[in-house]
């Protein structure tokens, strides 16, 4: 193995054989040192006396602390990347995976834990809704993540996979410096100071962008614009919705960021978007009279950190947030109106003691709220919700670890506090497998729509994760269980709000990834199990929501191959029939719909365009055009019924990325 | 006479000195040497291991020598190269740099250290290109350096060459653009005169090789 063993202050020494043996002779006489080191081992030493003409020595090395061989919190944690640190997934790895676009939000949907959902914005995980995931830019909390939506359609995630270095995706229990989601937290670093000055110029069959990047000694600005119009791609590809005006959108953006010191980064970022779409929607009660919808969106997001290491043992954390989105539109005759606004405030200090211990504590603030009206009809409502949490990662030893950690909320609109315990376990039983145990409580305030109705009191889940995991540097296996209540979710009875609804969601995810097996090649497969009923919302009885399939799956599989300079990716995505409502059935909700397939694919040309990098990229989703359906909508006299269906059978995009100034591919 | 004496004690002591110091330096030299004859027979990692420990041990005695910890980060690179077991190469990688800079604080602004440290760089991107691009500009930021501190340096072009012949076309790499930069290390080590007996002198045949395999 290879250790190395040498008498101080002499060249005199050997090397250990396979067998952990090693002879050497000297000149040297009298009390002597040896030193004994070797890789992943601590250094030490031994005292020698070599007056004695034969020496034997028996010796123990001490193997040192490596990041990859310690525990780590894992449990609720996707990790995906080498491994080292939660769960990532790279903005290539996003770009890469066929069937999202370079969306990171669809991405994350052949994780486990995540359903695949086409028909509604956001991430579904473990049986919660969209809105108890949220959304975290650089631990600041994003509002609205989304673009403008279609109804019966996800949208995409407003901000670029490439402005972060790492998406880390996790499915429950999360630390106590996250607060207001009851399900999950994505969690979305940005990158630091890019290498070289460069433009990025992205042609596509969407639309284009622009990037400049400019870097100084210690600092880069980098100014982005956007143009995309569906225009071209709906004249190609039939669309379910009757268009009268496609989308089209616009966005800005500046980004600054600055390497203060050795240790410190100032980060701001700035963007502004705005949308336009109006569209003719089939009408079940009316078929000669299609529903119509327009919307103009627009939004503004400035988001701006700052961290340093005050010294050895402590680290600052601070950061200021703003979002700002606005909604109109017509809705049939009905013209609407919608502003949602944010401002978050958050300083954390941590404290790093012992070898790998730390403790962190930190105070937030924010001011959110909605203003909508309808036909000039307005209801608003503004709360300050302020929030205290402390954290600790305790590392008992090198193999266990225990975080304890409470959060504490008070909402100035609810007139509540609340108390939010987090715990994690974390045992390293083999060199490469860890068991994981994860508690939490996790409050979040009920949805603005019905926040601007009545103040309500604050929603509750309680998480139980275990997980037991394998991880090797080109290889990862895991499986994790979990059981949650859901409690004091938000109920609409005849008109009125309480917060006397229930749930539990209980299952289980198995994830596989291998990068070693097939040269170039790296797959994964992920499947989630998922058992939950919930009496929220509408709903007359305990039931297994519209957004909950038993079974998902997902496929991912990407190959580089060199000889033509090519990335090609597969994705196959499955789940179960959903639930929707059957008037005509008495029980609510127990009806599925179809099982849904989907196989995407990706190809990504590299080469040279004008001398420049560049990549000729194609994606098209469900290629063998299954049928899909995400449910029905019933006729009022519950005789007919209209299926709810992709926004298109099939699409396309193809495009061609240019970065000028590098030879890597940098955005 | 009295001063006589003092200045023939003191002309003794000094010779004594002298031949002191000489000797010490007779030691560094021979074990050094050693080392590199370590190096020429050396086939599998396990060999290239037992270079770069050797060369640790010379390190830790010589604290202010620059060559051992070169040549262990030299040795500790051959033996990630001869290895098969990519996350063993990525600790031997990690090993050779700490042991590079380890040189580069004895001995600043030294061309060699810098060519080697660009190697190693390259090599430690080599290990999972998408995700380790930065060391792809550090790796070019390094061998900069070193050509600015001596354009003479053969071992620069042979390290650029091979990372442009090891690099995709689309990513600027390929034999076509890598065979000037090998010819030109062909031609630099021709003329090259190394500034001792120990110090680096390797690459030559490796610059052959691979020129040839441009063609």
């Amino acid at each position: 193995m290879n250790a190395n063993i040498a008498l101080k202050n002499t060249y005199d020494g050997s090397s250990t054989d396979s067998l952990g043996k090693f002879t050497f002779s000297t000149s040297e006489t009298g009390l002597k040192t040896i030193q004994f080191s070797a890789l992943n081992y601590e250094t030490d030493s031994v005292p020698v006396d070599l007056n004695n003409r034969n020496v034997t020595l028996h010796l123990t090395i001490k193997p040192s602390i490596i990041l990859l061989e310690t525990v780590a919190i894992s449990a609720g944690y996707f990790i995906a990347g080498d491994g080292k640190k939660g769960a990532v997934l790279s903005a290539l790895d996003i770009a890469t995976t066929a069937g999202t676009n370079a969306d990171i939000f669809a991405a994350q949907q052949t994780l486990p834990g995540a359903q695949t959902s086409f028909s509604e914005s956001g991430l579904f995980v473990r049986g919660g809704s969209a809105a108890e995931t949220k959304t975290y830019f650089d631990g600041m909390l994003l509002k609205s993540p989304f673009n403008a939506t279609v109804p019966d359609q996800a949208s995409r995630g407003r901000l670029s996979a490439f402005l972060f270095k790492g998406t880390s995706f996790s499915a429950g229990g999360y630390s106590a410096q996250y607060g207001q989601a009851l399900s999950s937290a994505l969690l979305l670093e940005t990158t630091d100071l890019p290498d070289k000055t460069t433009t990025g110029i992205s042609l596509l069959s969407v639309g284009i962008g622009v990037d400049q990047n400019i870097r100084f000694k210690n600092s880069a600005l980098t100014i982005g614009g956007a143009y995309y119009n569906l225009g071209p791609t709906y004249q190609l590809i039939k669309q379910q919705h009757n268009y009268v005006r496609v989308p089209e959108q616009f966005s800005g953006s500046l980004q600054y960021k600055h390497k203060t010191s050795s240790t410190g980064m100032f980060k701001i970022y700035a963007t502004y978007g705005e949308s336009r779409l109006a569209l003719l929607r089939d009408n079940i009660n009316a078929p000669l009279a299609p529903n119509y919808f327009s919307n103009k969106n627009h939004n503004i997001y400035i988001n701006s950190t700052y961290k340093a290491y005050l010294n050895s043992r402590w680290k600052l954390d601070a950061g200021l947030a703003y979002d700002q989105t606005e909604d109109t539109g017509l809705q049939s005759a009905d013209q609407y109106h919608r502003a949602d606004h944010m401002s978050n405030g958050k300083i954390t200090l941590t404290n790093y003691f012992g070898k790998l211990s730390n403790f962190k504590f930190g105070a937030e603030t924010f001011n959110t709220g909605r203003t909508e009206s309808l036909n000039g009809l307005e209801q608003a409502y503004t709360d300050q919700l302020s929030a205290g949490f402390a954290e600790t990662d305790l590392f008992l030893t090198e193999k266990l670890v225990l975080r304890l950690g409470a959060r504490t909320e008070y909402s100035s609109y609810l007139q509540k506090t609340n108390l939010a315990p987090r715990s994690s376990l974390g045992l390293k039983n083999g060199r490469n497998s860890q068991l994981s145990f994860a508690y939490g409580r996790f409050y979040q305030n009920p949805e603005d729509e019905y926040l601007v109705r009545k103040a309500l009191d604050f929603e509750i889940a309680n998480h139980y994760i275990l997980k037991y995991e394998i991880n090797t540097a080109q290889r990862n296996f895991r499986i994790e269980g979990y059981y949650k209540d859901y409690n004091h979710l938000t109920k609409e009875i005849l008109n009125d709000l309480s917060n006397s609804g229930s749930g539990y969601a209980r299952g289980f995810e198995l994830f596989w990834r291998d990068k070693k097996t097939i040269k170039n090649g790296d797959y994964y497969i992920s499947y989630s199990f998922l058992d939950t009923k919930r009496n929220f919302r509408d709903f007359p009885a305990l039931a297994t929501p519209a957004f909950a399939a038993k079974h998902t799956a997902a496929v991912v599989y990407k190959q580089f191959m060199e000889s033509i300079q090519t990335q090609i990716g597969a994705t196959y995505s499955f789940a179960s029939g959903r639930p929707y409502v059957n008037p005509n059935n008495p029980v609510y909700l127990a009806d599925r719909t179809r099982n849904y397939n989907s196989l995407s694919l990706t190809v990504s040309h590299l080469t040279q365009l004008f001398n420049q990098f560049t990549v000729l990229y194609l994606n098209t989703n469900n290629v063998t055009g299954f049928t899909n359906v995400y449910g029905y909508q019933y006729s009022s006299d519950g005789l007919s019924r209209r299926a709810i269906l992709p926004a298109a059978k099939r699409n396309l995009i193809v495009g061609i990325l240019i970065t000028i100034g590098d030879n890597t591919f940098v955005r | 006479m009295k001063n006589l004496t003092l200045s023939f004690i003191l002309l003794l002591v000094m010779i004594s000195f002298n031949s002191f110091a000489q000797a010490n330096n007779d030691k560094f030299q021979t074990g050094v040497k050693k080392g590199l004859d370590m190096l020429k027979t050396a086939e599998s990692p396990a060999d290239f291991l037992k270079t770069s420990n050797y060369f640790d041990r010379i390190a830790q005695v010589e604290t202010k020598e620059w060559l051992p910890p070169y040549y262990a980060a030299y040795a500790n690179l051959i033996a990630g190269l001869t290895s098969k077991d990519k996350s063993l190469q990525d600790q031997y990688y990690d090993k050779a740099l700490l042991q590079i800079n380890q040189a580069d604080a004895l001995s600043a602004e030294n061309s060699e250290i810098y060519a080697l440290k660009g190697y190693i760089q390259y090599m430690k991107m080599s290990i999972d290109p998408q995700a380790r691009l930065s060391f792809m500009s550090a790796s070019k930021t390094s061998l900069g350096k070193a050509q600015a501190l001596n354009p003479e340096n053969p071992r620069i072009y042979l390290i650029n060459g091979q990372n442009t012949f090891y690099t995709p076309e689309t990513f600027g790499g390929g034999k076509v653009k890598a065979k000037p930069i090998l010819e030109n290390a062909v031609a630099k080590f021709a003329i090259f005169k190394p500034a001792s007996t120990i110090a680096p002198v390797w690459g030559a045949e490796r610059a052959k090789t691979l020129l040839a395999q441009c063609n």
